[in-house]
């Protein structure tokens, strides 16, 4: 369908609509129970479904609009969550430099995703950053404690804009017979991610009872785990036909998305656990902060992308 | 004039690079619309505090507030006078006045008998540590001269990383501008007046109790 000048697929445009459709119905149902029954909890769930209008809005500018405004709001996103990571962390004051440093790695790196420059973008962080920032940070000429910051700004840096930006690269994956376009593969991408963590938390509240990892995160239970993984398979099948993968192929994607979804939510809670905080911030009202939200995306996005190429190139 | 062009500059320039960018978040500025006149006191780390409190400031009441400024720092030459007067409407005080010439005290008092508002950090001198330093008497005898005034007290959460003393780099980071609500200072005593005062600024800290004005290891 053409809009504009924008060519939008009629698969992402319905699949939009069945959200938006979705967001209204929430909206006025838990607007109603608010105005009915005024207790914290259901002023939460109307905060809730405030902010997931606004991350729905950015999830239609990603995949509906112009693949430059996308990629800036990408890299936008991956600025804030490398500013909220470098917030909450501990750093030293002789760090500052290094820090400065570190975010002209945001458009560097989202720069080399839209060119689709595949082999620079690969070594950029891990090779370039990973020397540049610990040398800045020599520099300074203070050691003491240096061997923290050294590695902690880099994996940062690994963690919210090198994941991240392989989002951008899903926008160049070309196939002959599969003319949806690269939004639609990011349309899949987010709404497995965000429905695993649904269908976790939710099977986890339902019936959890057998603690995973009990000193890092109570949230996290086998049934609540194994729950969201079968739940996330079955989406994964359901909406395959926003990508070109098969049947099987989908079933795959949809397990190791959701496991991925799950080790980012891990990393993340440790993180948290370690610093002594709950959220991340406070960016996303009823949410937390950014890191929040993208940690499973952050894990699945390079996993989807690859596991995506593999398919194609061995078909 | 001036004024309608300093406030366009905060709108469409400062305060979405301070937000957006930066990464500061206003929190309860509605406290800031409840009162017609008040002195707001905050504590000092950065340069960014008195240009995130007048950022956060309601339209209407951006003309009639005034920041307190130290003259031995700001006053040094025409430019930066300019500047303060224009972006911060700044009243540049003498530490140590010359013989003849009025004392701080004063001068800020004769302001809000015009009916002006205050911006003032009691500290004095941005902090080095990020810690709250013990606030100056001048600003509660200001308030026990003007009993009728509310003070808004301000907790500004965070700047001393993005920009703090001594320093030139401006770094992003997450920072927080906290308004508490007005309050009277009816107190007799003039440190009864500076011991509210300054615990009604320490309460707005963070809750997590971390100091978020320095880096943690150093």
């Amino acid at each position: 369908m053409k809009i504009g000048n924008l060519l939008i697929s009629l698969e992402v445009i319905y699949t939009l609509a069945v959200i938006f459709t979705v967001l209204i119905i929430c909206s006025t149902i838990f607007g109603i129970y608010y105005s009915k029954v005024k207790t914290p909890f259901s002023k939460e769930l109307v905060i809730r479904t405030k902010s997931w209008w606004y991350i729905a809005a950015g999830v239609a500018l990603l995949v509906a609009g112009p693949f430059l405004p996308a990629t800036i709001l990408l890299s936008y996103v991956s600025f804030v969550a490398l500013r909220e990571m470098f917030s909450i962390g501990f750093f030293r004051e002789s760090d500052r430099v290094g820090l400065f440093v570190a975010y002209f790695s945001v458009p560097i790196q989202f720069y080399l995703a839209y060119n689709n420059q595949y082999v620079q973008f690969l070594y950029f962080i891990p090779t370039f950053m990973f020397v540049g920032i610990p040398f800045i940070l020599v520099n300074s000429g203070q050691v003491q404690k240096i061997g923290r910051s050294m590695s902690l700004i880099p994996s940062t840096l690994i963690l919210t804009v090198y994941m991240l930006s392989h989002i951008v690269l899903l926008y160049h994956v070309k196939f002959p017979g599969f003319e949806i376009g690269g939004g639609s593969l990011v349309l899949y991408l987010i709404i497995l991610c965000s429905f695993n963590d649904v269908f976790q938390f939710t099977w986890g509240k339902l019936l959890g009872k057998h603690k995973i990892m009990p000193n890092v995160s109570p949230n996290k239970t086998w049934e609540g785990l194994i729950g969201g993984v079968i739940c996330t398979i079955i989406l994964a099948y359901f909406l395959r036909f926003l990508t070109p993968l098969n049947g099987f192929e989908s079933l795959i994607t949809g397990f190791v998305l959701a496991l991925c979804g799950y080790i980012g939510g891990a990393l993340m809670s440790a993180i948290k656990r370690d610093l002594g905080i709950k959220d991340s911030g406070n960016l996303i009202p009823g949410h937390g902060g950014a890191m929040d939200r993208l940690d499973s995306i952050i894990i699945s996005a390079p996993a989807f992308y690859h596991l995506l190429s593999y398919f194609i190139e061995n078909r | 004039m001036n004024n309608f062009f300093a406030r366009v500059i905060y709108l469409i320039l400062i305060r979405p690079w301070l937000r957006f960018f930066i990464g500061v978040q206003f929190q309860n500025r509605s406290a800031l619309k409840k009162k017609q006149q008040y002195i707001i006191i905050g504590n000092h780390n950065s340069h960014f505090d008195s240009l995130s409190i007048i950022a956060a400031l309601p339209n209407h009441k951006f003309q009639s507030t005034r920041t307190v400024a130290a003259w031995e720092y700001f006053g040094k030459n025409v430019l930066s006078r300019r500047l303060m007067s224009f972006f911060f409407h700044a009243i540049l005080i003498k530490r140590e006045p010359l013989e003849g010439e009025p004392f701080a005290i004063d001068v800020m008092d004769l302001e809000l008998k015009k009916g002006k508002s205050l911006i003032i950090f009691p500290e004095g001198t941005r902090g080095t540590k990020g810690e709250i330093q013990d606030f100056k008497a001048g600003v509660a005898i200001l308030l026990k001269r003007n009993p009728d005034i509310p003070f808004v007290p301000v907790y500004l959460d965070g700047f001393g990383k993005v920009l703090p003393k001594s320093a030139y780099l401006i770094i992003p980071l997450v920072c927080k501008v906290r308004f508490g609500e007005p309050q009277y200072a009816r107190q007799e005593k003039v440190e009864d007046i500076l011991d509210f005062v300054q615990e009604q600024v320490s309460q707005l800290k963070s809750p997590d109790a971390r100091n978020n004005n320095h880096f943690g290891i150093d």
